[in-house]
């Protein structure tokens, strides 16, 4: 497992976590779109987060789970998984 | 929404019916079962569930959440809710409601549950006993609460107006009706109302395991048998049915067809498994749904009645019609299609509605699945259908923690 999440494990991750189904070259031509407009609520961002601190046994830092974009919040998570390897 | 000076001129009309039901999926495969009084109760079978002592059941069987409800909302809901949103699709296309030439402030739902989603919740309070917190997914805050189902379907479908929960016991299918047609009175031109219910998982028959009303029967054909010397308790089922109650005069202007009038509500408390006092409360209910539907007992053409099961709540239910409705509560038909498939906590009295309905839309009472031999002063619909011309049908609704209620229903030329 990659220690940077990309376009395409976050994707995987929406469909697991709030069962939407989205492209993730969608989301990598448009790091600025919002998971609002794919129909991600702040709880299923919340579960993401969850998943991943889970799956990396390290707690992500916080703002994360608030993040608007998907270009943000790998942002954020690879920043925190780089600073917390 | 429109402000309104003369809410008593607001009649609540029913325009649309869905249901999701052990006897059927689809309103109209649920009245086919219902009216030939087809038995469908079973072992349930549910996993996990095939070992407690409560044995029967009315489990809805062919029923795709995947195929009704979007993969999003699935992931965020107990089946309790992918009934009720199901059921509510049912109703709203039945209905043929304009939503996008409404305001959304003119719509709004209310429903009622009594379970809960019991199946979600004891998924995730595993992970939490088994995995730790962090395993714990985020939508168990929102998915097993009794509420889920009314935020799920009104923001699903986008509706802003009156949105309400009602937690009151297995009446509360009744409750939720009346709130809609209070909702419609006080301005709201639609309410999408209802109940479903989902407790055929562990978690929740385990809940049920101290109620000495469920039935403990291990054969199908002696598990539910209200009104008869046999009767030994109830049986549970799930399902929802979903309706939607439309303001009068705006359901007239748009030519939908008006299956029928909510036209009187009364409801009372007498206490927890209290079944000998509940022949006052529940006669009482009733008096007051026929003062509220301005209606004389004698034009009570049937009733669809609770039907517990339990010997005790039996005689005070025979009783309390017989008080409230005099002589001719031993003439009226009574009937309780429930003993088919169930009875399915709130939404009980909620599909008893929808039957209740379609009985004076086809004409004819539908029969009492199982029963036959009646040890009550009642003239209970047993067997098979009877032809009849209803124009104002009585239901009654009982909840094991005390509440009773009853509502009136005006056919649709009845004078509500």
């Amino acid at each position: 497992m990659s220690s940077q999440l990309s376009y395409a494990e976050l994707a995987t991750l929406m469909k697991r976590c709030a069962g939407l189904t989205v492209d993730p070259d969608l989301m990598r031509t448009r790091p600025d779109s919002t998971f609002e407009e794919y129909g991600l609520d702040s709880l299923g961002l919340l579960a993401i987060v969850g998943e991943l601190e889970n799956r990396y046994g390290t707690p992500i830092e916080p703002g994360a789970e608030s993040c608007k974009t998907p270009g943000d919040f790998l942002d954020v998570i690879n920043t925190s998984l780089t600073s917390g390897a | 929404m429109t402000a309104v000076k003369s809410t008593r001129n607001r009649g609540a009309a029913v325009t649309g019916l869905g249901v999701i039901a052990p006897n059927g999926v689809g309103t109209d495969a649920f009245w086919k079962a219902t009216r030939e009084g087809i038995a469908s109760l079973d072992q349930i079978s549910r996993e996990g569930s095939e070992h407690f002592p409560v044995r029967i059941g009315g489990q809805v069987r062919g029923f795709d959440p995947g195929s009704m409800i979007e993969e999003r909302f699935l992931v965020q809901t107990d089946r309790f809710t992918h009934f009720a949103m199901a059921s509510a699709d049912l109703a709203l296309d039945d209905a043929k409601l304009p939503v996008g030439d409404m305001s959304p402030f003119a719509v709004g739902v209310v429903t009622a549950a009594g379970s809960g989603g019991g199946e979600f919740g004891q998924r995730e309070l595993q992970q939490l006993y088994g995995k730790g917190p962090r395993y714990v997914g985020p939508y168990q805050s929102i998915a097993w609460f009794y509420a889920a189902s009314t935020g799920q379907v009104s923001i699903r479908g986008g509706f802003k107006g009156p949105c309400g929960v009602v937690a009151n016991d297995e009446a509360g299918g009744l409750d939720a009706l009346a709130h809609a047609r209070r909702s419609i009175r006080r301005g709201a031109d639609a309410v999408v109302a209802g109940a479903s219910e989902a407790s055929l998982a562990p978690y929740s028959i385990v809940c049920m395991l101290g109620w000495d009303e469920v039935s403990r029967a291990r054969d199908a054909g002696r598990a539910y048998l209200p009104f008869t010397e046999d009767a030994c308790g109830f049986a549970p089922g799930e399902g929802g049915a979903m309706l939607v109650v439309e303001e009068e005069g705006a359901a007239r202007r748009r030519g939908v067809r008006i299956r029928g009038f909510i036209a009187g509500y009364g409801s009372t408390f007498t206490g927890p498994s209290r079944w000998e006092r509940s022949r006052e409360g529940l006669a009482q209910a009733i008096r007051v749904a026929l003062e509220d539907a301005e209606c004389a007992p004698e034009e009570i053409d049937v009733v669809f009645a609770d039907a517990l099961g339990v010997p005790e709540a039996d005689r005070a239910e025979a009783l309390a019609i017989a008080d409230a409705l005099g002589p001719h509560g031993t003439r009226v038909p009574v009937t309780a299609p429930k003993t088919g498939f169930g009875r399915v906590h709130c939404a009980a009295p909620t599909l008893d509605v929808v039957a209740a309905l379609l009985s004076m839309e086809h004409r004819v009472v539908p029969p009492t699945p199982y029963v036959t031999d009646v040890c009550h002063d009642l003239d209970l619909v047993t067997r098979s259908s009877r032809p009849a011309e209803p124009r104002t049908a009585l239901v009654l609704s009982r909840g094991l923690m005390g509440c009773n209620a009853a509502l009136v229903l005006r056919g649709p030329e009845g004078d509500y």
